[in-house]
């Protein structure tokens, strides 16, 4: 370097000295690159030195909204950049030396790369050479061979030395060469491990260098921001203490203020005080003389009441005394009265306590009829079940036994009638009439007939409605035979339409969602049955009191306007037949307003609730059998033969008695009869055998002269 | 009456002052002859005085007497504990007992315990850290237990550790040395940095060793002699072992340098590498100076393949070409690897292209050195590309690369679009002025970056300058940032007085 430049630097690095000490040392360095970095550095600061002063204003005016916050702040915001500054750079300015060796390495890297790839060709050259050279030489020995004058061979042999010399002599001087090259290798070796030494001591150098300026700069700026801080302290201090004492200034002016108003004051009120002493004392004088004259008459008083005191003292003797012995007698009553209480409140116990056994007994009772109660419910249970059991095998033997009886009664009766019919054809030679008897024709029990439920009406009358639709007016007419019909199957169809899409309130919401998917026939006859069941209509009656309630309803109801004779027309008509109905227009839906429906709903229901009350027994008694008609049954089958032909028949029976008897002794004389000719004929017999024999002969006089005329 | 009193009394006295003798003696108290005799003497004469009330009084009194004593104190007479805490340490080589004790006694113990105890006595029984303390600062000048985790014990056993491993010598030194340390210390180790393994040593080589044309060949034919101490059975010991940093070389070897000391051979190699893997702990792995060539670099690395634990890989300072740093790439694709450090290797181009094409595909790398290898501008920009889709990497260092302006061009887009990066090093390139023109302009639109070496780039100062003021920026932005994390305030705008540009 020449010393002018050297001078330059020294200078700078003065001036540098001044502005950041830390950057010193690195112009110092042995390593030019490190020189380089360390100008660079100085170069950069300047230019951000100048940097800094344009942007100064702008940084002024920054600092200046900044002034508020409090200067401790600002110091600290200082320092910290400053001291970050400095590790930064400092940490730099150690790893300038890394990179400054790597930048180095690099280099010999390629410097190493590229002496190599020379050293190589030139080798290889080298080799070329030198095979070129051998080869001619191998050759040459073949044309040695060929030699056969000692003379050449000599010369020949002799320039083959030279050649193997020179080969041999390049060689030797590559390798001195290699041999140099590896000299000059150590030797810069050696210069590098000095260098790297250098390195690692201006490395350490720089560091210590670092620390010990780090911890300057931070004791420093520590120191600064302390007295930063003690500087805003004694600020805060004195402008406390100002206001402290101006404070204090108008708090003492304030007093003496104070303090003249307060003297003023006093001696306004000494004067009103002494106004005052002098008023009091005359009014005090005044009001003295008053008391003593009130005095006197108090004195006077006094007197007067002592004396009534005596008097009053002895009176309250003599009460006192009185008293005393009242109270006596009260504490006898009152030892009484409790002696009383305690009995009363013995024999309170004991209720209480026989209260209590009773209620317990009671409760014993209560449960044992309970559970009593419960058993007979039980039991009750079973009876009615056992008696429903009995009452089937009743029915069913009943009817086995009426089945049996009927049978047995009918075969009687055939038998009569059959007698009666022998009797009449055979023995009367009357024309016989079969008799005709209702009983004749019944089987089995007599039994009333089943009443319909409300819904299987219902449905009746929409499978009606509905084949009505198809095949209009053929078979609705003669449907409706079984009913008290007083309405149309129609009307009744419109009504219950009507009934069902106005009442739909009455319908559980389930119920509607469930019966979307439904058909309608379907769908209308569940609504219905719904709704019956919310209005309480159970069988066909209920749903016939509901339609005629409808009907008449309208007719109370019906505007004067409409005419009255066309619902009495349909009513008669109705009543007579349904066909004559059935031709007239139905009126019903057009007499109905479906507003109506509700109100004749409200008051069907509170009408049917009426009989509804009552009606909870029947249902028992429904089991039972209505057996007036039994007796007059079995009745009439005794009489199935009138009593006419049984007075014929006891005629008959007297005079075939009489017919009998005489048959009778007929018989007896025909038997007779016969005996009397057996005995004839033995007789005969017996005679013959007489007259035949000899003794006849013998006799005088033969019998068969005497007897003669029976032989012949 | 009154003579039974008074012979009774001296009786008394006499036991007493005996008593006080004895208790006297038995401290050892220098100053226990002289004032003895002086006491009886006032004492008599109260307790002839005091002959009209009872005895007990007059021994009441005797004894108030004795405790006003100015030279008698019950303080100077060691407490039983005491002297038996004293037993214990004396013997405490012998019949080691702390754990029976009570807290305030076993500390008691241990700070007088010596710190030249066996450790075998030691090791498993003593938690305490201020006897390790002693221990350590007994044994080595400088002590930064910062470096192991801030335990004592811990640095004792890895120091002591790494001091015989240091100086083992293969063949010469009993292996069982080691080994037997090993159930002491292996609870408490949990790094090991041996920074120097030495060869076994050679009784026939220094006639030989003037020659140094032979040497390399030699060492050749002797390699299964040089292999060093084998780590394995000392690494499976040590359970909690999550460090190991090794260098297979000698330090101070001065004058009697020769190329053999430094062999890291193929046996070494692959002992290390059964080692590494069978160590499922181990966090960082380092080894560095130690001639690790591609193939024993791929030696290491197939064994590292997926690591149940690695985080860190140094691999610096070693002879590492393509092939490794291909092997390097595949492992970063295979471990959950974090730190990843190839400085000064020979990785060239086609390397560098293998560790870009793995480094887009990454997600765990945050810090890749790649300083001082060739990767040239092709390598780069590789990298470049990589980092155009890598989302976690926040280290970068391609310092002495042979980079150029490409790069730079392709870095410069990167910054505008990575939000990880905040410290890239491309010193020692030849980024040139245009290549600093772009990376000052990708550098106006980053807003995370916060180191940005361009030292001896050949950039213009200027765009350095600029570049610079951004990263202050950007750094008393992360400051804010970190201040009130909640809401990211502008940063405070007020430069210091300096503002020096690196």
């Amino acid at each position: 370097m020449n010393p002018p430049g050297s001078l330059g630097v020294l200078e700078e690095k003065e001036e540098e000295h001044l502005a950041t000490p830390i950057l010193g040392p690195s112009i110092h360095s042995d390593n030019p690159q490190e020189r380089i970095q360390a100008r660079r550095l100085r170069i950069a600061a300047r230019l951000e030195a100048r940097r800094r002063e344009a942007l100064g204003e702008y940084l002024d005016g920054k600092k200046e909204s900044e002034e508020d916050q409090s200067k401790s702040y600002k110091q600290k915001e200082e320092s910290r950049l400053k001291l970050a500054k400095l590790l930064l750079c400092g940490t730099e300015l150690v790893t300038n030396i890394q990179v400054a060796t790597d930048t180095r390495e690099i280099h010999r890297r390629v410097e190493e790369e590229e002496i190599k790839r020379q050293r190589l060709e030139k080798l290889e050259n080298e080799v070329k050479t030198s095979q070129d050279k051998f080869d001619e030489i191998t050759v040459k020995w073949e044309e040695g061979k060929q030699r056969r004058i000692p003379q050449e061979l000599w010369e020949m042999l002799n320039a083959q030395q030279g050649h193997c010399a020179g080969l041999i002599e390049d060689k030797n001087k590559l390798i001195s060469e290699l041999q140099q090259e590896l000299k000059i290798k150590d030797d810069q070796y050696v210069k590098d491990l000095k260098k790297q030494s250098d390195d690692i001591c201006l490395l350490l150098e720089r560091m210590e260098e670092q620390v010990k300026n780090v911890m300057k700069t931070f004791r420093q700026e520590l120191q600064n921001i302390e007295k930063a801080f003690e500087v805003e302290r004694q600020e805060l201090l004195t402008s406390n203490k100002k206001k402290w004492e101006r404070a204090l200034q108008a708090h003492n002016a304030k007093e003496l203020e104070y303090l003249m108003n307060r003297i003023k004051k006093v001696e306004d009120y000494e004067k009103q005080l002494n106004k005052q002493r002098v008023w009091d004392c005359e009014e005090y004088n005044t009001i003295k003389i008053k008391l003593e004259q009130d005095v006197q008459i108090l004195e006077q008083q006094l007197q007067q009441m002592k004396a009534t005191y005596q008097l009053n003292q002895e009176k309250l003797e003599y009460n006192f005394q009185v008293l005393k012995k009242r109270d006596e007698e009260s504490t006898v009553i009152k030892s009484q009265q409790k002696r009383k209480i305690n009995r009363l409140h013995d024999v309170l116990n004991n209720l209480r306590s026989k209260y209590n056994k009773q209620v317990k007994q009671f409760q014993e009772e209560n449960q044992s009829l309970t559970s009593d109660y419960k058993r007979l419910v039980l039991q009750f249970k079973e009876l009615q079940k056992a008696m429903r059991h009995f009452a089937l095998i009743d029915d069913k033997q009943f009817r086995e036994i009426w089945l049996m009886n009927e049978e047995e009664a009918k075969d009687l009766i055939n038998r009569a009638l059959d007698v009666d019919r022998i009797i009449h054809t055979h023995h009367l030679g009357l024309p016989w009439m079969a008799p005709n008897f209702w009983f004749l024709k019944n089987v089995g029990p007599i039994s009333q007939q089943q009443q319909k439920s409300a819904t299987q009406i219902l449905e009746e009358v929409l499978m009606e409605a509905e084949e009505d639709g198809a095949e209009e007016d053929s078979s609705a007419s003669e449907s409706y035979l079984d009913l008290p019909k007083q309405v149309s199957a129609r009307t009744t169809r419109k009504i219950l339409m009507l009934l069902c899409d106005e009442s739909g309130f009455l319908i559980e919401s389930k119920l509607l969602s469930l019966l979307l998917p439904l058909e309608k026939s379907e769908c209308y006859l569940l609504r219905l049955d719904a709704i019956f069941s919310a209005l309480g209509i159970e069988n066909e009656d209920d749903l016939y009191k509901l339609v005629n309630f409808f009907l008449k309803y309208q007719a109370h109801h019906l505007p004067p306007s409409q005419e009255p004779l066309d619902l009495r027309a349909e009513k008669e008509g109705s009543l007579v037949d349904g066909k004559s109905q059935e031709k007239e227009p139905p009126p019903s839906p057009k007499l109905i307003h479906p507003n109506d429906v509700l109100k004749i709903l409200e008051a069907f229901v509170m009408g049917l609730r009426k009989p509804r009350d009552s009606w909870v027994p029947v249902k028992l008694l429904k089991v039972v059998r209505d057996d007036s008609k039994d007796s007059e049954y079995w009745k009439a089958l005794t009489t199935v033969i009138p009593a006419t032909t049984e007075n014929l028949w006891d005629a008959l029976y007297t005079a075939l008695e009489k017919y009998h008897l005489v048959l009778t002794q007929r018989a007896e004389l025909l038997i007779e009869n016969c005996s009397l000719e057996r005995q004839n004929t033995e007789l005969q017999q017996l005679l013959q055998q007489y007259l035949n024999t000899k003794i006849n002969s013998e006799l005088q006089v033969p019998p068969t002269q005497v007897f003669r005329v029976p032989t012949k | 009456m009154q003579e039974t009193r008074t012979t009774e009394s001296p009786s008394v006295l006499s036991r007493s002052s005996t008593s006080t003798q004895d208790r006297s003696s038995a401290v050892g108290q220098t100053s226990s002859t002289g004032p003895q005799p002086s006491k009886p003497t006032p004492i008599i004469p109260p307790l002839v005085k005091s002959t009209g009330p009872g005895s007990g009084s007059g021994v009441r009194r005797m004894r108030r007497i004795i405790a006003e004593d100015a030279e008698w104190s019950l303080a100077i007479v060691p407490l039983l504990t005491e002297l038996c805490i004293q037993h214990i340490v004396k013997n405490f080589q012998n019949n080691p007992i702390l754990k029976q004790l009570l807290p305030e006694h076993q500390k008691k113990v241990l700070n007088h315990l010596s710190p030249d105890l066996p450790l075998a006595v030691t090791a498993n029984l003593i938690d305490d850290e201020s006897y390790w303390r002693r221990c350590c600062t007994q044994r080595w000048p400088v002590c930064h237990v910062d470096n192991h985790g801030g335990s004592w014990k811990r640095m004792f056993f890895e120091l002591h550790l790494e001091n015989l491993l240091k100086h083992f010598i293969p063949n010469t030194t009993d292996p069982a040395v080691i080994l037997s340390l090993l159930p002491l210390c292996r609870n408490y180790v949990r790094a090991l940095r041996v920074d120097q393994f030495l060869p076994p040593m050679q009784l026939p080589a220094p006639p030989r060793g003037g020659d140094q044309s032979d040497s390399g060949s030699e060492g050749e034919m002797e390699e299964p002699a040089m292999d060093h101490y084998q780590l394995d059975d000392l690494v499976a010991g040590l359970s909690h072992l999550e460090e190991l940093d090794l260098v297979y070389g000698v330090k101070d070897c001065g004058m009697n340098f020769e190329w053999n000391l430094f062999l890291f051979t193929y046996r070494d190699c692959h002992s290390l590498a059964a080692t590494v893997k069978a160590c499922h702990t181990l966090k960082i792995f380092r080894l560095t100076r130690s001639k690790v060539d591609d193939d024993k670099a791929r030696i290491l690395i197939r064994s590292l393949l997926d690591h149940p634990a690695l985080e860190e890989l140094d691999l610096s300072h070693n002879l590492i070409g393509d092939r490794g740093a291909r092997a390097a790439a595949k492992l970063l694709s295979h471990s959950r690897l974090r730190v990843l450090n190839l400085a000064n290797n020979q990785v060239r181009a086609p390397g560098a292209h293998s560790l870009a094409h793995a480094l887009g595909h990454n997600s765990n790398l945050i810090s890749l050195n790649l300083r001082l290898n060739c990767i040239e501008d092709e390598g780069g920009q590789a990298l470049a590309h990589a980092l155009h889709t890598n989302k976690c990497l926040t280290t970068l260092h391609l310092g002495g690369n042979e980079l150029s302006e490409p790069t730079a061009t392709l870095l410069s887009q990167v910054l505008t679009i990575n939000t990880t990066l905040t410290s890239i090093n491309l010193s020692c390139n030849h980024i040139g002025l245009d290549g600093g023109k772009q990376l000052l302009e990708g550098m106006s639109d980053n807003k995370t970056l916060l180191e940005f070496d361009l030292r001896l780039s050949d950039i213009a100062k200027e765009s350095e300058y600029l570049i610079g003021q951004a990263l202050c920026a950007n750094r008393e932005a992360a400051r804010q940032r970190a201040l009130n994390p909640s809401h990211f305030m502008s940063p405070v705008t007020a430069k210091g007085p300096e503002n020096p540009v690196g």
